[in-house]
Order: structure tokens, then sequence, then C-alpha cells
């Protein structure tokens, strides 16, 4: 056979193959569904495993069912893989019309810089949050004076702990640095030989307490003294609350291994009443509630007592996550009405509230929520405490991003004896000055104003 | 018609290009259209953002700022300098050392044991390779509940009376490696067990013939017949291992993502933090450019050594 003929079937193949392709794809949309066609899409990026609802996600479906104009399509993104899919997404001019990340210096900051989130200012203005969201919040969100995200929530660290352990062993809350160490050591003495629980595997729940001892020790107007003057994380106060830190886990409170023990396998022994109390955050109310029910009664908080006697307890405040405008968006009203919608509608606010796992930012009006116990006993104790100042939550948040890895690693060190707290302090320090050289940490933005 | 017959006539030399020399070009083009698609497939996604990477290495870049600032070779200086890529390095060559151990020793006494006439083959073989096809995040979590301080391994230990042995075996600096090189080993060891078992059946039955007819007992047939039959195969099975321990990263992040203090710190794990997590992709891709040139190294002599076998 010749291949002339070979080669024709070959070429005729093709085209049945085009026109098979050309067949299959779905044809344009007829005029009677040019209603859904005409919809205003809104695709909203959030960090969390694919398929979670969560109130945000119901939120958003709220608003597209009073608003059948609109549709919304939310995503939720691991947070291993957000920063890799939303920046090529930014950068090639595709990214979703609303992205929730996070706030500070670092990746966030270079995102603005870039020129890829939408100025929120107006919005601010004319939609009234600008008497909602505290100045503390929009000092993390803002910059010369524009407002570039909206905080999703406040989130405070604390102590949790089994009402039932402490009850069974006669142990009152602890007061005092003191009584704190002797609850400790009686919670030993009663064979629970992890009394503190510490996922330290995971890295960054060491680095909350690293905040809250640095921020106890140093005082909010210490702390602010580095983050936007020239104090240093070497002072004497910054190496002492590491040195706790570090006595602490050397006592053994945090059980023997520390360093093999991941955030939420601890989380569940601690619900299983298996460890008497873990230090950590409010987002936990909220699966707690799902879970475990009526039995979160069961479970407590307490601020860490002073640990010296002229101490302060100063409750800790973080923002939860940024959300974003994407300055390239076809629909930024739409984008900023359902921000509107989710975190400033009365409403939703008190969803939000209900939810267990979201304060939302700004004045709450308590009366009619159904708060659980848990978010209830939050919510008391920051008032009593709030009158002192607060102190960061999370320093990874608004320190610029080289640090996070010297602070993981060198936290980790500390605990495993392989680094003393000086010679931590001194490379956070090291970091820091070449943060600071390179113009990545945060700058304090002032008021963003509306005329 | 008649002006594609007269096309393809090209004047030559001699007048018009023979029927067969048209022919071969025909199948030529032939070939290149089925190759062209997988082509244009390869050069969009391997071969550009692999050049990109290489040209991204000599810039400091944000990942995200419409700028990016020229360094030339300053990433590379400042990698040689950098202990952390040192120790990444040296943790690459020590998870090297236990996977070839697992895919090689391990590997060939498993494939010899299933080489035998035994009961029960079939299920031994596919226990062995099940573990090749699960996906490497189901590993991850099974080795991280085994090697948890309350899992399988310690609870054994201490039910054989040997709890003095029990520790919290990834959050250990001198154990979190060895152990998730183990568990890498375990994972990945069934596919060099499949290679050499049919390599093994390969092997003319007549050379074991002939051993046992001049009195060779099963060692020295092993050692004399069987490895030396195996060698191609056994190059195959060190090069893939040496490829694999380079590029190691899943296991990795997902049970003690580099930690304990680096212990398990991989260069590609390194390569994400410094580039993703901490927005240097210019160095983060200098990292890559170096584990690039590695992995090529090995499939280059991977390539040239099985086609020399194939010879």
């Amino acid at each position: 056979m010749s291949s002339r003929p070979r080669i024709l079937r070959f070429f005729a193949l093709l085209i049945v193959l085009a026109f098979g392709i050309a067949a299959c794809t779905p044809a344009a949309a007829p005029a009677g569904e040019a209603d859904a066609s005409a919809k205003t899409k809104i695709v909203i990026w959030m960090g969390g495993e694919p398929g979670t609802v969560n109130t945000f996600s119901r939120l958003a479906e709220s608003y597209q069912d009073e608003h059948p104009e609109v549709e919304i399509e939310a995503t939720f993104i691991g947070s291993d893989l957000f920063n890799p899919t939303l920046l090529p997404a930014l950068n090639a001019g595709t990214g979703p019309d609303i992205f929730a990340t996070g706030t500070g210096p670092g990746q966030p900051a270079a995102i603005i810089e870039a020129g890829h989130a939408l100025n929120l200012t107006r919005y601010y203005c004319e939609y009234g949050w600008n008497e909602v969201i505290p100045d503390w919040v929009v000092t993390q969100t803002s910059s010369d004076g524009k407002l570039w995200a909206v905080g999703d929530s406040v989130e405070t660290t604390l102590f949790f702990y089994n009402r039932q352990i402490f009850a069974d062993n006669n142990l009152p809350i602890p007061t005092s640095w003191e009584e704190f160490i002797s609850t400790v050591e009686a919670l030993k003495a009663a064979g629970y030989e992890i009394p503190i629980g510490l996922g330290a595997a995971d890295k960054w729940p060491i680095s909350h307490w690293q905040t809250m001892l640095w921020g106890r020790f140093a005082s909010p107007e210490g702390v602010n003294d580095v983050m936007f003057g020239d104090g240093r994380w070497t002072e004497d106060h910054f190496v002492r609350a590491t040195t706790v830190l570090k006595e602490l886990n050397d006592a053994g409170y945090f059980g023997p291994n520390p360093l093999a023990v991941v955030y939420d396998d601890m989380m569940a022994q601690f619900w299983r009443g298996d460890i008497p109390m873990t230090f950590t955050g409010t987002w936990v109310i909220g699966d707690a509630v799902a879970a475990l029910g009526e039995e979160t009664q069961n479970f407590g908080i307490f601020q860490m007592p002073p640990l010296t006697p002229d101490q302060e307890i100063y409750p800790t405040q973080s923002i939860g996550t940024g959300w974003y405008i994407n300055a390239d968006s076809p629909n930024p009203d739409v984008a900023a009405d359902i921000l509107n919608y989710i975190f400033f509608r009365p409403e939703s606010r008190i969803a939000l509230l209900e939810s267990g796992d979201t304060v939302p930012v700004g004045p709450l009006d308590m009366e009619s929520v159904n708060l659980p116990s848990l978010s209830e006993e939050v919510f008391a104790s920051i008032d009593v405490f709030a009158a002192n100042g607060s102190i960061p939550a999370f320093f990874d948040t608004i320190q610029p991003s080289n640090m996070t890895s010297i602070t993981y690693d060198g936290l980790q060190a500390v605990l495993a004896g392989q680094m003393t707290p000086e010679q931590f302090n001194e490379e956070i320090q090291a970091a820091w000055e070449k943060a600071k050289a390179e113009g990545t940490i945060m700058k304090a933005s002032g008021a963003v104003a509306c005329d | 018609m008649e002006t594609i017959e007269q096309n393809w006539r090209l004047k030559g030399r001699g007048g018009a290009l023979s029927e067969r020399t048209r022919q071969r070009w025909i199948r030529y083009l032939v070939a290149y259209l089925f190759i062209l698609p997988a082509l244009l497939l390869y050069v969009t996604f391997v071969l550009r953002p692999t050049i990109e990477v290489f040209v991204l290495s000599l810039y400091k870049w944000n990942g995200i700022s419409a700028t990016r600032e020229w360094q030339g070779l300053a990433n590379f200086q400042l990698l040689m300098t950098d202990k952390i890529f040192w120790q990444a390095l040296r943790n690459n060559l020590i998870w090297l050392v236990v996977i070839l151990f697992f895919n090689v020793v391990i590997g060939l006494m498993a494939a010899a044991l299933l080489s035998m006439d035994i009961k029960g083959r079939v299920i031994f073989r596919l226990g062995y390779f099940l573990p090749v096809v699960q996906a490497s995040i189901v590993t991850a979590m099974i080795w991280r509940w085994i090697y948890n301080p309350d899992g399988l391994l310690n609870n054994a230990l201490k039910a054989m009376g040997l709890g003095g042995l029990a520790r919290g075996w990834l959050g250990d600096f001198t154990w979190a490696l060895p152990a998730l090189a183990v568990a890498a080993g375990w994972a990945g060891f069934g596919m060099s067990v499949v290679l050499l078992l049919a390599g093994m059946q390969s092997i003319d039955q007549s050379l074991y013939d002939a051993a046992r007819v001049d009195g060779a007992n099963y060692p020295q047939t092993f050692r004399y017949v069987t490895i030396p039959g195996l060698r191609n195969v056994i190059t195959i099975v060190i090069l893939l291992a040496m490829q694999g321990a380079f590029q190691v990263f899943d296991i990795i992040w997902a049970t003690t993502e580099g930690g304990p203090i680096r212990a398990t710190e991989m260069l590609a794990t390194y390569m994400f933090k410094k580039g993703i997590m901490e927005n240097e992709y210019g160095y983060g891709s200098a990292v890559a450019v170096v584990l690039a040139i590695i992995i090529l190294g090995f499939a280059i002599t991977n390539i040239t050594l099985r086609e020399r076998g194939d010879e």
C-alpha cells in the first residue's frame, strides 16, 4: 500500500477528531438561559481544606440567596497551597475577586505594593466601617492612610482547662505564678504525664507561647518600642520571657516529648480529658462545640497569671485573616457589598459570634447572642483585663516573613536545649535588623481618614 | 491532487527525489505530527518553567512585585555559605543511604524469596507493592501514627519490655531523619522488588542448571548467577533511588515540615520554605537549580547506563 492514502487517512482522522471535539463542546447559551449568564459572578478564595463549609461560606450563600443577580463561588485552598496558587493568579490578572489571606508585612505587603489589592478606603467610609473597626485593626490592615483589607476576626490566646480534672484534684484557677506552678506540679503528681498540652511538632503553637510571654514581660509599650521604635528583641525582658518558656519545658510541664506532639493530636487528647490544660486560641471553640456539644461546659478558660508580682495581665489580640478585593476585579462594588454583608451586617455578626470560632472585629452587641459558654468566658475575661492594654497573640502575622522559620526552628531549638534563650533572641534580632534594613517590617500606618 | 504530487517532487541533484526518499520524508512528517502534541505540552509545562526557574535564580524577587532585582550569581554565592543548605544536602545523602539499603538490599532479598515456589506468593507480592500505589500523604499519616509518642512503635516496645527505647521519634533530633527514611523506604521498596523479580525471571534457567551441575549451593548460585544477571536492573534501581532521594518532599512536609530544628530539612523542603513561605523566590529558585542539576546528573547517568546495558 502506498503511503499517500495513509497520510490522507491520517489527516482525515484529524479532521474527524476536530469535529468530534467541537461537537462535544457546549454550545453558546440559548436565549432562554440568558438570565443565568447575566449574573455577576464573584469568586472568593479562603484558606481551609477543600470542601469546608463554615460561617463565612454560609453567609456568602445567604448573600447569594438575597441577591439572585449575583453568583458567588467560594473556594477553600489549603494553607500550604494558598500563596503558590494566589500569587500566579494575581500576576496573571485572573485571581479571585475576593481573597482572604494574612495581614501585616511580608506577603500581604508585597501584594499591596504590587498593586493587586484594591484600596478599600472609599467603602470603609461609605459603609461606615470606620465606626466599627478598632484602630489597632486598622493599623494592621492599612498603609499610607489607605485601608487594604477587612480583618475578619479577633483571635485571642489563653489557657483552656478541664474543669473536672481541676475539681477532682481540688485545684483552683491560679492567680499568681506560684499558684500556677503548684497547680502544674499537682497535676504532674496526680499522674498527668502532660500537664500542659503543647503541640510543638507543628512549631507555631510554641510561637503563641513566645508571643504571650514576650508581651507579658515587655508590656504593650515594650513590644511597640521594638515594632515601631528603636527597641531590640535582645532586651532583658524578652530574654527573660524566653528563659521562662525553656524552664517550663525543662521542668517537664509540656510532657516528655513536646517536639513529637502534633497540635491536632494534642487537642484531641485535651478534649478527651487526657491532658488537663493547654494554651491555645479561641478558634478551637467552634469545632469543640460542633464535636462535643454540651460537654464543652466541662471546659473553662483562664488567663496566664502575672509571672512577677508587678506584672499586669494583658489579653492577647490579633487579627485572624484579612479579606482583600482584587484590584483587577471587574465587580469591586459587588465584592465590597459582600464584605459588608459578611462582616458588618448585624445579623451576620451574630451568626459569626454564635459559630463560636469567629469574633468579629469591633464592638459587639452581646444582648441578643446565644454564645457557647467558652466564648462567654473569653469575653468576660477580656473585659476584666482590657483596660490594661493588649499584646499581640501571634508575632508571625506582624513580623516579616523571613523571621517565621527562624522563630519556629529557634523555639524548637530552645526547647530541645540546642540553643540558649540569649542565642535565640540574638538570632531574632539579627533577622529583624536585616528586615528593617530592607524595609520589610510593619510600618505604623497612622489613621485612615474619611472626609 | 496533482499539484500536491508535484510539490512533493522537489528538484534535487538528480532531478526528482526518489520514491523511497519521498516516503521516508512522509514517515518523518507523520512521526513528527504524532510527537507534536506531547512536545508542545512538554515545552509549555516543563521546559519553559524550568528555564524560568533558571532565570529567576539570577534575581531577587518577592514573587509578586512588578520589578525583579538583578543579582547575577549572588544567590548561588550565598547558597555556598548557607549552613541550612549544606545541612539539607547532608540530610538528603543520609536519606539516600537508607533508601538504597531498602531498595537494593531488602528489595533483593524479598525478590529472591518471592521468586521461589512458595505458597501465597501473590499475596506477598501484592503486600510489598501496595505501599507504592498508596498516596504518599497516606503513608505519611500512617507512619506519623506509628511514631507518635503514644503510637504503635512505642507501645510495642513497652509491651516487649523495651520501654527504655521508646521516644518521641519524630520529635527527636537524632532519630527523626532515620525514622522517616525507614518509612519512605518501606513505602518505595515494592517497586524495586517488582523490577528485581522481573529481572530474575528473565535470567536464563540453563545458567542455574549448569551451576547446580557444577555443585553450586543456593548462596553461590545467587552470588555468581543471579547477581551478575541482575546487574542492569540493580543499576536502574540504584539510580531511581538516587533520583527519588533528592526529590523527597511530601512525606517530610506532611510529618515534620523539616523539623525538629531542621533535622529533617531536605533541599526540596528548604526550597519551598525560602521561595514560597519567605517570599525569596530568587533564592528558592537557586536551591531548585542546584537540586535540578543533581537530579539531572543522576538522570543522565541513569539513561547512559541503561542504554549501555541495552546494547
